[in-house]
């Protein structure tokens, strides 16, 4: 193959035009030897190389030219250098921010460029006041470079660099900073010194965080607002009942974001290293309780959706229902015939047990399922643990379960299950992450019917203007709940006095059921009485009131428009049972 | 005329050397002086773009130290602290709000006797 034909086509005229060029110039000795014009032979090689430079030359000049005027050097790179360890800020849904990587510097010291120690002691003591002095003493008296300080500011730093001291100088230290220091440390979480998330959305979005750092924030879908507002009344609430622990959320049913999380007690994540691991755990994900009576919403929706029973079906609550090894009581002793929305309003467990029955094992097997109480609640938090469930569905268990007992599972489970039940029926894990305007929600799947959603926010709203959930009311935001008061198991067996109170809220009831809607929920484990509860620790005189105080002060700020009704302002209305059922329209 | 003075200026030798070689020598000359004098300006302001820089970066620093102190002072729990604190403040009673719509119904209300106080809920569990 010749060099002619390695070339392109389209290259080929230009290339045999320069061999033929090549070739003359080759052979112009010999042409010149031949016509006798020698010295005509040297003037060409000459110019050939003077051509040769000149090209050279020229090349060289324009490539200097290029790089002095288009030197390609980007000023703005520094600030895109992103140092190893490095993470996104994580800022709320409006923008605040929750954790952010902050630069310190440490001094370091080293003691051979030192000429006098003792001033430079003085110096540095008189501009640090943080500092150890007996281990500058000892940097100063070894032979060594060695870290004297961590953590300065900028304008700590500039301080100490002013006073020109020689063998002093400095090293950035990268930290996460949480500046809200216990204000939604559960959902935030914290994160290790080599950058990697530990806890919370620190770890839940760790691969997003590390890989944003540099460009942008993270945004969650908390609202500090609501997340302030519920750590306060939760904290609150705990106190004042002398909780061992306590737990709330506000989730916006429509999408799914959970717009604020707290347990309690709580820490700060800055000292994360020093806290209480007690205090570090996320009982709203982490932790299974037996939820008590707030679970009676999932069985109504269950008997009522899958037809097995109407709001006006009549149960028997006269006699305790006695069942294998367990007698099954209400708290009030009635003893008589009761429709199933008066079973929802007086929380009977005898009723309640008798609709689980009804339905039966395989039909709550699945409903259940498809609430997602049987699973670890899908959610981008890690800390999401399993419920404990029985392995068999008896009679014993569907009974017990019906009115939640024999079953434990974590707030985030209930919150996750009750969202579904009261966005219309379409289960959706809740999320942490933030919806974008205009961004749809993610599909879930329908698992009640948009009739059967419906009636369950009658209910609850009956229930807070009828029922046992009146303390949790607040005028004009048509809030509706369900109360538990759930035994704790302590060495197989229930206690009596030590509960789990809880109240499970929703407002506002009415409007269309794709609308934005928010559930709150809170849990106060083993809370005691107070004289202004009179002898009683349950749901209705503990979790409902702070629920109450939450919506009372989240409403206004999530716009929920307040419309005083009737029932808010005058005695209890008298119930419609006509008004409980009613297609979405 | 004017070529004859052109190629006077390749042929013609002043001590010795030729007019055209002196002159390439000055323009080599001028050259070098002007790249050295350009280069020294050049760095002076490459200096001084790296000084502003460092003070950009150092600046963008201090930014963020006091966007975590606006954080930290924003937060709700700390002013809510201090507001009831030092100013009695507490949060909002929503009775106590009122859209410019609802002023009419709020006004129909002031005018009712008070309707009387609702029975203790009954409260179980």
């Amino acid at each position: 193959m010749t060099p002619a034909t390695s070339v392109p086509n389209i290259l080929l005229p230009a290339w045999r035009w320069f061999s033929a060029r090549l070739w003359w110039m080759e052979h112009a000795f010999e042409r010149a030897r031949a016509s006798g014009k020698v010295e005509d032979d040297a003037r060409i090689r000459i110019f050939f190389v003077m051509a040769l430079f000149s090209a050279g030359f020229v090349t060289l000049g324009l490539g200097a030219t290029k790089a002095a005027l288009f030197s390609g050097h980007d000023f703005n790179s520094e600030f895109a250098t992103v140092e190893p360890g490095a993470r996104a800020d994580l800022v709320d849904r409006n923008g605040q921010i929750l954790a952010m990587d902050l630069v310190h510097y440490g001094v370091y010291l080293d003691p051979r460029d030192v000429s006098d120690p003792k001033g430079t002691e003085a110096a540095l003591m008189s501009v640090l006041p943080g500092i150890v002095p007996a281990r500058l003493e000892k940097t100063l008296a070894g032979d060594r470079r060695e870290y004297v300080v961590g953590g300065l500011t900028p304008e700590m730093r500039a301080k100490v660099h002013d006073l020109a001291l020689p063998g002093v100088d400095f090293e950035e230290e990268s930290a996460r900073a949480y500046p809200l220091a216990n204000t939604g440390a559960h959902i935030i979480g914290f994160s290790g010194k080599d950058g990697h998330g530990l806890a919370g959305a620190e770890k839940a979005l760790d691969a997003e965080l590390r890989a944003n750092a540099g460009k942008g924030p993270v945004a969650l879908s908390l609202d500090l607002r609501v997340q302030g507002a519920l750590q306060d009344e939760l904290n609150a609430a705990g106190a004042k009942f002398g909780a061992l622990g306590g737990v709330g959320i506000v989730v916006n049913v429509r999408t799914g974001e959970i717009l604020g999380m707290s347990s309690y007690p709580d820490f700060d994540p800055n000292d994360a290293g020093t806290a209480d691991p007690a205090k570090m755990i996320n009982h709203v994900a982490a932790t299974d309780y037996e939820p008590g009576s707030v679970f009676k919403v999932f069985t109504l929706a269950m008997g009522i959706d899958a037809g097995v029973a109407n709001v006006n079906t009549m149960l028997d609550a006269r006699t305790p229902l006695a069942l294998g090894g367990q007698t099954i009581h209400d708290y009030d002793k009635d003893n008589s015939m009761l429709p199933l929305w008066e079973v929802f309003t007086h929380s009977s467990n005898i009723g309640s047990a008798r609709l689980g029955l009804m339905c039966g094992a395989e039909r709550m097997d699945r409903y259940f399922r498809s609430f997602g109480l049987f699973n670890a609640a899908p959610s981008e938090l890690i800390e999401s643990s399993r419920p404990i469930v029985n392995s068999k569905l008896t009679d014993n268990v569907v009974a017990s379960m019906s009115f939640g007992h024999a079953i434990s599972l974590t707030p985030l489970s209930i919150a996750t299950g009750m969202s579904a039940i009261l966005n219309g029926g379409v289960y959706r894990p809740l999320t942490i992450r933030k919806l974008e305007a205009g961004q749809a929600p993610a599909a879930g799947r329908r698992v009640i019917q948009a009739s059967t959603s419906r009636t369950m926010l009658n209910l609850m709203r009956l229930n807070v203007t009828n029922g046992t959930g009146g303390k949790a009311n607040v005028a004009g935001y048509r809030v509706g709940g369900k109360t538990g008061s759930a035994e704790k198991a302590i060495g197989g067996h229930y206690e009596r006095n030590k509960l789990v109170s809880s109240f499970a809220a929703v407002f506002p009831t009415d409007g269309p059921l794709d609308a934005d809607r928010y559930f709150v929920l809170i849990m106060l484990d083993q809370p005691n009485a107070t004289p202004d509860t009179f002898g009683f620790a349950t749901g209705g005189w503990t979790a409902a009131p702070a629920a109450g105080r939450v919506i009372e002060r989240i409403a206004p700020l999530l716009g929920v428009k307040r419309v005083v009704l009737p029932q808010d302002t005058g005695p209890k209305p008298p119930v419609d049972p006509k008004t409980l059922t009613g297609e979405e329209g | 005329m004017i070529l004859s003075g052109v190629s006077s200026v390749f042929t013609q030798r002043v001590r010795g050397f030729r007019v055209i070689d002196l002159l390439a020598l000055f323009v080599l000359l001028a050259l070098a002086l002007g790249v050295y004098a350009f280069k020294t300006l050049a760095g002076r302001e490459s200096a001084d773009i790296a000084d502003v820089q460092s003070q950009i970066v150092m600046e963008q620093k201090r930014v963020r130290l006091l966007r975590a102190e606006i954080a930290h002072l924003e937060d709700p729990s700390r002013i809510e602290r201090l507001s009831s604190q030092y100013l009695g403040f507490k949060p909002v009673d929503p009775k106590k709000e009122a859209s410019v719509d609802a002023l009419p119904q709020v006004a129909s209300q002031v005018d009712k006797p008070a309707a009387p106080a609702a029975p203790p809920a009954e409260v179980k569990p």
